[in-house]
Parts: C-alpha cells; structure tokens; sequence
C-alpha cells in the first residue's frame, strides 16, 4: 500500500512547519495550500486520502470549503478550530467534515484522528463487513445483535441498540447530536437534542462500569459523542 | 395621585357650608332656648341675670361654630331680650331711655365674646393642624432616613406631602446636566406646558414660585425647588384640591419644611451614590492593575522556560544527554499546557465580564457534564480515587453544558491543586423540586480561616501559595454559575478539607417527553 496523501488547508507557517514535521515522519505525503482557494486545487490534483482544514482560512470561511469539497467527494475531512469554538466545530461536522482537533494539540491525538479517518475511508468501500465490534471488555456481535460486557450478555431496547450500532459504524470519530437524531429518530426530531442524552445516560447505566466516568461512550460538550476505539 | 381634582375638591367646602348653616339654625335655637329659660326665670330674677343666659348661649355657639353664627346669636339674642323682657312687653319699643345703652352693652359683650372664643378655637385648631403635620413630618423623614434610593426617595416624599396637604404632588429630579426630568405620569393628566414652563423658573431660580408665592401667584400649582448644597436637586410641584389650603397662616411654611427634609434626604443619597461609585472606581482600578500584575508574571514565567528550553536544546542539543534532552522537551510542553489554560481563563473571564456571554441552554443530564470533565482530566488526576454520587432520578437540567462543565474543570483542578496527590475527592449531586445542588469536596488542608467567600475574587490566591494558576478559575465558576441563576459557595468540612456547592435553578418546564422505545 502506498503511503497516504494529505492535503493540508492551513494559512498558519508556523502550524505548517510543526505537521509537515509530524506527517512526514509518520511516512505520509503531505501537500500544504496556505489559502482555501489554493487547497481546494491540491484536493483536485493530488486526490488526497484525507484532508486537514482550518477554520479561520484567511480568504474563505473553512465551512465553505468542507462544502464545496463534499459536492464531488466523500474524502475524510479533520478541521482544526480553537476550544471555546464549539459552534463551528458542529456547524463544519454538520456540514460534512469527519472530525475535529481543538489548537492547541499534540501530535498523539492528531495522528489518532487520522488513522480513524484512515480505516473508515477503507471500511467504506466493503460497508457491511463488520460483523464484530470490540472494545475493552465491551463485545457487540452485529450478526445476532448481541451485546455483552465481560461476557456477560446486556440487554437493550431498540432504539439503545441502534444508537449503539450507529456509534459503532462511526467508531473513534465524533457525531454531533444532529447527526444521531437524524439517523436514530428520523429527521423530524433533530431539535429534540436531549433525547440522545438520555438513551446516552441509559447506556452507560447498562454498559460502563461507572457511567459519570465513562470508559467507551465519551462526551464532548457541545460537539457531541464519540465511542472509545482503544 | 391621577384622581380629578375639581371631584375631590368639592365634598369638603359642601361640608363646611353645611357646617356653616347648622350653626346659624343652631344660634337661632339656642337664643329661642335662651328666651325661654329666661321666660321660666322672669318672674323672680332682676332682668340683668336674664342677660347672663343669652350670654352663656352665644358663648356656646361661639365655641362650637365660630364666628359667623355667634354674632348672629349676639344680635338675636338683644333683638330677643327687647321683645320679650322690655316693657313694652311683646314689642321692639323701648319705653326706658336707660334700655338702649343696656342693649348696647350686651351687643358689644357678646360680640367680643364671639370674637374672643372664635379666635381661640381657630388657634386650637391651628395648633392642632400643626401637631399633625409635626407628626406627618416626622413619619416622613423617618421613611426617608430608611431608604437609599434617589427614585424611591421623591416618590415618598410625594406620597407624604400628597396626604398631608391633600394635594397632587409631582417630585422630579434634575439630572446632571441640571435639566429637569419630568415623570411620565401613569394615566394621569399630563402636565401644562406652561406649569413645566414655571417648574423649570423654580428649579433655576431656585425659589418658590406658583400658587401662593410672589410668582404667578394665581397658577393652580405651586413649585418649590429641592435645594442643596450645591445647587437645586429637583422641583417638587403641589396642587392642592383646595385653592385656599395656603391661605392658612404657615401652611406654605410648614410645606417648605416638608420639601426642606426631602432636600437633605436626596442629598444625602446623592452623595451616597457618589461615594459609592468612587468606591467602585477605585476597586476596578486596583483590579485592573492587579490584572496587569498578574498576568504579566503569569504569562512571562511559562514563557520563560519554554524559551530556556528550547534554547538550550537549540545550542548544546548534541553535547546534552538523552535523559536532559527529554526532560527539557517535557518542561516545554508543561509550561505551553499551562499558558494555554491561563489565556482560556483569561478569554473566558472577558468573556463572563464584558456580557458577552449567551448561554447556550439545553437539557442535560448532569451525569453526563460530570463524566466529560473527568476525562479531560484523566491524565491530571492519575490514580487518585474519586467517588461520584448523582441518583439515579436526578432531572435533566438546562445548562450550558460546556460552560458547566468548565464549573466542574475549574474546581476539579483547585482540588486536584491544593491537596496531596494521593489524596481522594469526591462529587455529590442532590436535588429538590426547585434546584440541583452538585459538591465537589477534598480531604486537603481546607481554605484559610475567613477566606471562604474571597476564593470567589479574581486573582485571590490563597495566602502563601507557591502554586500555579491565575487566580481565576474560582471567580470564572462563580461567573457561570450567576448566569445560570445559580449561587456558589465554599466552606471548610470538620473532617478536613473543603467542600465547594453550586446550586443550578430548575425553573424551567420539562423538556419534550420521549417517544415510546419501540
């Protein structure tokens, strides 16, 4: 397998400089546009296998490039924005992007997110394949619908197991409160937000061992959930 | 206050008028009485003792009703002794020259008792007057003593001189530029221009002038100025339902000390106000150069090392070994952790301080907050054991779940500061019908003895303290949890260690119920 090409959008030398650092050492093709009109060329042209956007783009508002990007491709898409942005974050999640990284970061995360993105884009060719999902001492067999801590067979409702099945195809990556509302009751309920907090709370009552200090079903305020991959 | 005054202005003067005719009838009664007593005593009295009783009759009448009807009895009274004691008895004839001098002796004493009596009931009545507005002033400057407001102040004052003068009163006050401020008056007749007009000559001349002063004494209100020492404070406007009040001897003085008290009073709170804005001044800019300090150091010091670091890693890196080199990498990275916390706080606090904060609000279990903000600070909280109690049926609760979170962020980190790195902490949330309280709690040393409302202050750290951190994130959880309508507190526990409650309001209807879980 060649090594995967990333197009980083990103006006910022300094944060260039650091994840050309990051990037090349991990044995990745790095190709860098320091404006948004730029990047959406690189994207064109190179055919990346992910791509890095910040959202403070000097001529064009990151959002809109995720926008544009997601007219004609389906390339997984990591924003980088500042903590205390959380509105954007959700607004560039809903409007396309994979996921995000809060400045300041660490290289360790950066990569995580990465290689997420990475096995997704993958699963996403052969979609169905999964029939096992494992993380700690959680097992979701997806054939036979069975869920089981420590061996111990769970018990869930429906909708509890679909929110579980919809967090699974996503593993590792977030997804905002829309974005569950929408596939778990439908696109009529997407303003009823603390629905998903509840069937949340009922899931971690049945599957973390101290749910107020979850293990596998984390919580990003504001953004929105993401299930633990190790 | 808004009540028409020609209504109200007409049930006293019919009362007084009614008065007035019952004792004119009354004086003819009591000399009818008078003659027949008289006639009773006529055949054994000298006729001067029959004098005496129609004297004693207009005393009476001239003690009960005044002036007017004790002259009338005074002449009905001789009209009365003439026709009926008089030979020629049962005519106004005289047949003595000696009578008409008696008649007039009798006229004149009983028009001087008349007059005497009179005047000492006016005066008791005036004294009497006197004693209640004495009263009615009292009461009024005891309100006014017990309140602070500008506002509130006139408004009594107002109140006060309305009942006591029975009169519509209009407190305004001028504002610093010394224009007047007139009251929109709540469904009232509004105010003549021209009166408007006469309040404003008041307030700049700073004398009376209107109904009973020198000044257009025939308007229907009278404007006293509120002076102060340094200039007029405002116009106090009285029209009394009845024209004639100021006519009574020292009724517009009387009136001048009521405005003279409500003067002093207003002056009072004006200074108050003052001082007390001085005061606020002076604190923001200690706080603001406390800021400066602060910050500065703060900011330098990470700085500091991160430039030391990198330095000397830049200069030596191949002479340094392994061990040094990662050491110096880690320090770099510590102290760019701890820059970044201290620009977020400092974000945040601008933030909470200039208003332009909105929260965004939503339901929320607090189970959930909790559980983010334990593992953003997994790394930070090592192995140390932390028990979280929430029951099972807590309310979702609308929050800002970031802004909370960042509540329990802040007083996880002070715990996880301040007491020894094995030492455990422990988070307890509780409900009733109107509120969730949550308490984050630690087994250290507690907070200093009285400082456990200061550690809400910003930049307050505790005395002594070597430790890191702006002195923010306190004052930052007390912010969010006022903007929630909540209320912080912190106390020392008698086991040891300190406990820090917020209190979140559940005022809000419940949030949309579930569809079924089919």
């Amino acid at each position: 397998m060649p090594d995967p090409v990333v197009v980083l959008i990103e006006d910022e030398p300094q944060i260039r400089r650091f994840l050309r650092a990051t990037l090349t050492g991990q044995g990745y093709r790095l190709f860098e546009a320091p404006t948004g009109a730029d990047g959406l060329v690189e994207v064109g042209s190179r055919q990346p296998d992910v791509v890095i956007v910040d959202l403070g783009l000097p001529d064009v508002d990151g959002i809109d490039v995720i926008r544009r990007l997601r007219e004609w491709t389906a390339v997984p898409i990591i924003v980088l924005s500042a903590r205390g942005q959380e509105r954007d974050k959700v607004t560039a999640l809903d409007a396309g992007a994979d996921d995000y990284l809060s400045k300041p970061f660490g290289a360790g995360e950066l990569l995580a997110r990465i290689r997420v993105a990475l096995r997704h884009a993958a699963g996403a060719s052969h979609e169905g394949d999964e029939s096992a999902f494992k993380v700690g001492e959680l097992h979701v067999d997806l054939l036979r619908r069975q869920v089981a801590l420590r061996s111990t067979e769970v018990r869930l409702t429906p909708t509890e197991y679909k929110l579980l099945t919809i967090l699974i195809r996503h593993a590792g990556k977030v997804l905002t409160h829309q974005q569950l509302l929408r596939e778990v009751w439908g696109p009529a309920h997407t303003d009823q937000a603390h629905y998903v907090r509840i069937y949340m709370a009922h899931l971690r009552h049945k599957l973390e061992a101290e749910p107020a200090r979850p293990r596998y079903l984390l919580t990003e305020p504001g953004v929105g959930y993401r299930l633990a991959v190790d | 206050m808004s009540k028409d005054p020609p209504e109200l202005a007409s049930p006293p003067l019919t009362a007084r008028s009614i008065l007035l005719q019952t004792g004119y009838l009354t004086a003819v009664a009591a000399v009818g009485v008078a003659t027949g007593i008289s006639w009773l005593m006529f055949p054994f009295f000298e006729l001067a003792n029959l004098i005496m009783t129609y004297l004693l009759a207009i005393v009476v009448i001239a003690a009960r009703y005044g002036r007017g009807p004790s002259v009338l009895a005074s002449v009905a009274s001789v009209a009365a002794f003439d026709f009926f004691f008089v030979p020629p008895y049962l005519t106004f004839a005289v047949a003595d020259t000696q009578y008409p001098l008696t008649f007039a002796v009798m006229l004149i004493v009983g028009l001087v008792i008349s007059g005497l009596t009179a005047r000492i009931r006016m005066q008791a009545e005036a004294g009497e007057h006197r004693e209640e507005r004495t009263a009615a002033l009292y009461a009024m400057s005891r309100e006014l003593a017990q309140t602070g407001a500008v506002e509130d102040l006139v408004t009594i004052a107002a109140r006060h001189i309305g009942e006591v003068f029975e009169a519509e009163v209009t407190a305004s006050l001028a504002n610093i530029d010394g224009q007047l401020q007139i009251p929109r008056r709540e469904g009232g007749l509004p105010i003549e221009q021209d009166e408007v007009t006469l309040s404003r000559w008041a307030l700049e001349h700073r004398q009376p002038a209107g109904l009973g002063t020198d000044r257009l004494a025939s308007a229907r209100t009278v404007h006293l100025p509120l002076l102060g020492h340094r200039g007029s404070l405002g116009v106090v406007s009285v029209r009394p339902r009845r024209r004639d009040i100021f006519k009574m001897p020292g009724s517009l003085r009387q009136l001048e000390t009521f405005i003279n008290q409500t003067a002093l009073a207003v002056e009072r709170a004006r200074l108050a106000d003052e001082a007390q804005e001085a005061r606020v001044r002076a604190e923001t800019e200690r706080l603001r150069n406390s800021l400066l300090t602060s910050v500065s150091h703060d900011l330098r010091t990470p700085l500091a090392t991160i430039t030391g670091a990198a330095t000397t890693i830049l200069e030596s890196g191949s002479r340094l070994d392994q061990r040094t080199q990662q050491e110096l990498l880690e320090s770099v990275r510590d102290e760019a952790d701890r820059l970044n916390r201290l620009v977020q706080d400092l974000l945040e606090m601008t933030r909470l301080e200039s208003g332009a904060l909105q929260l965004r609000r939503d339901w929320h279990p607090l189970e959930e907050v909790v559980g983010a903000a334990l593992g953003r600070l997994a790394k930070s909280l090592g192995t140390r054991r932390v028990t979280v109690s929430i029951p099972p049926d807590l309310p979702l609760v609308a929050i800002d779940d970031v802004l909370i979170e960042q509540v329990f962020l802040n007083l996880l980190d002070n715990a996880i500061k301040y007491t020894p790195p094995d030492s455990a902490i422990r988070i307890i949330v509780s409900a009733t019908d109107r509120s969730v309280t949550a308490e984050v709690a630690d087994y250290g040393p507690g907070l200093p003895k009285g400082q456990e409302a200061r550690v809400f202050e910003k930049f307050y750290r505790a005395a002594s303290d070597g430790r890191r951190g702006a002195g923010l994130g306190l004052a930052i959880c007390r912010g969010v949890v006022l903007a929630h309508g909540g209320r912080i507190s912190a106390h020392n526990l008698p086991e040891g260690g300190v406990a820090f409650l917020f209190t979140l309001p559940l005022t809000d209807p419940p949030p949309a119920p579930l569809p079924a879980d089919a």
